[in-house]
């Protein structure tokens, strides 16, 4: 018997919220499916706590899917819900700075295994124990140079060179102007540039 | 675009090389300029570093901890109460809106309340007063419709005919027989068939 349900991978982000938006549910976890991964990896590497990332991750398609009448498909769907990630992440950080880095996991951890549950997992695509050695202290410096940059160069730094977003499309996300995204990641890669040029050695 | 001589490359034409745009202008300037090759040489080697930074998935039951907080809308329904009652505690600016506008209705109507109860009296007379005038004005209208019938052409052959109990009754009765002979054609009419028709066998 052939199945009623639509092939979702031949179908647009828009065709997927038009059927979402006329209430059929498998619509909605679709996009979850699409979009769960770069929205939650975005709020992770802007927070660095796995915790929070959940909880912001959550509240972001929660508002999204709850406001899907008001998606305008002229415009990107991931465009939308960067944004939306973009600016839950961006105002818990202005409400609450993160003083310290911790790589070794969440700065609001109490208990080792909370710690642990909530540290960074780098490594897992490398082969040798030397090799994952090597790339967890690349994979974990890099991190936390990223961390350590000013909030809206991160922003940009990610969108560009994790989801690989085309500069327009990350002004429209983060409602900058072109020259302002262009000029934030030219400065977020100098300062990047200075804080690795210790690995260089 | 030319370049001054001894100048670096902008930050555009560093961005250029760094996703692989290189013009051949360009090209020959990095192969002049071991500043800009190297700063290049770097960028690049950061963006593959970021690039090759761990995927990443939430918890899992993820979907099922967002959907069970959506509110998938009902294509039937106009609007659920559940919907409105979301949306209407969607954001803190519509929960004050909400707020200020349940606040008025009911400020509003304590004061009605008390006002009524400070000034019976004004209101007991403007009652009266009220109730007087429209009986004035129901009065008026019938008077005015009374006489608008009896000034028309037919008044006084249907006078005569409700003078005359013999042909009232007989009018009555021809009435009352086209009434029912059409309530019964009508019923016949809206009656469901029994019988299926023959073009019809689906």
């Amino acid at each position: 018997m052939p199945s009623l349900q639509p092939e979702w991978a031949s179908l647009s982000d828009q065709d997927v919220v038009l059927r979402a938006r006329s209430g059929q549910e498998s619509a909605y976890r679709e996009l979850i499916r699409r979009y769960e991964r770069p929205v939650f990896a975005l709020v992770f590497r802007m927070v660095r706590d796995r915790e929070l990332a959940e909880d912001l991750s959550q509240e972001t398609f929660v508002k999204a899917l709850n406001a899907i009448d008001s998606y305008r498909p002229e415009f990107k769907f991931s465009s939308w819900i960067f944004k939306i990630a973009n600016n839950a992440a961006i105002d818990h950080l202005r409400r609450r700075e993160l003083d310290t880095l911790s790589l070794d996991g969440s700065p609001h951890a109490e208990t080792p295994e909370a710690m642990q549950a909530t540290a960074l997992q780098i490594g897992a695509r490398q082969e040798t124990p030397l090799d994952t050695v090597e790339a967890k202290e690349l994979g974990t410096a890099i991190e936390a140079a990223i961390g350590s940059l000013r909030p809206e160069y991160r922003s940009c730094i990610l969108l560009r060179h994790v989801e690989g977003r085309a500069y327009e499309e990350i002004a429209e996300i983060l409602n900058l102007p072109l020259g302002t995204v262009k000029t934030y990641i030219h400065r977020a890669r100098n300062e990047l540039r200075q804080s690795l040029a210790h690995l260089k050695e | 675009m030319t370049r001054p001589s001894g100048a670096h490359l902008s930050s555009d034409e560093i961005e250029a090389c760094v996703s692989g745009a290189v013009s051949p202008a360009l090209q020959q300037h990095l192969e002049e300029c071991p500043a800009c090759m190297e700063q290049v040489r770097v960028d690049r080697e950061i963006v593959q570093l970021i690039g090759a930074l761990p995927l990443m998935n939430p918890a899992e039951g993820f979907a099922d901890r967002v959907m069970a907080r959506v509110a998938i809308p009902d294509p039937f329904a106009l609007r659920s109460l559940q919907t409105t009652r979301r949306r209407l505690f969607a954001t803190k600016k519509s929960i004050a809106v909400a707020a200020t506008l349940v606040l008025a209705l009911l400020g509003s109507m304590a004061g009605s309340i008390a006002w009524s109860l400070a000034h019976q009296d004004t209101l007991a007379s403007l009652g009266t007063w009220l109730f007087a005038q429209g009986g004035q004005a129901i009065w008026l209208g019938v008077q005015g419709l009374v006489t608008n019938v009896i000034e028309q052409p037919w008044y006084a052959g249907f006078r005569s005919l409700v003078e005359n109990p013999e042909r009232l009754a007989a009018l009555s009765a021809v009435g009352s027989f086209l009434y029912l002979g059409c309530l019964l054609a009508l019923r016949r009419l809206l009656a469901v068939p029994t019988q299926q028709v023959a073009h019809a066998g689906l």
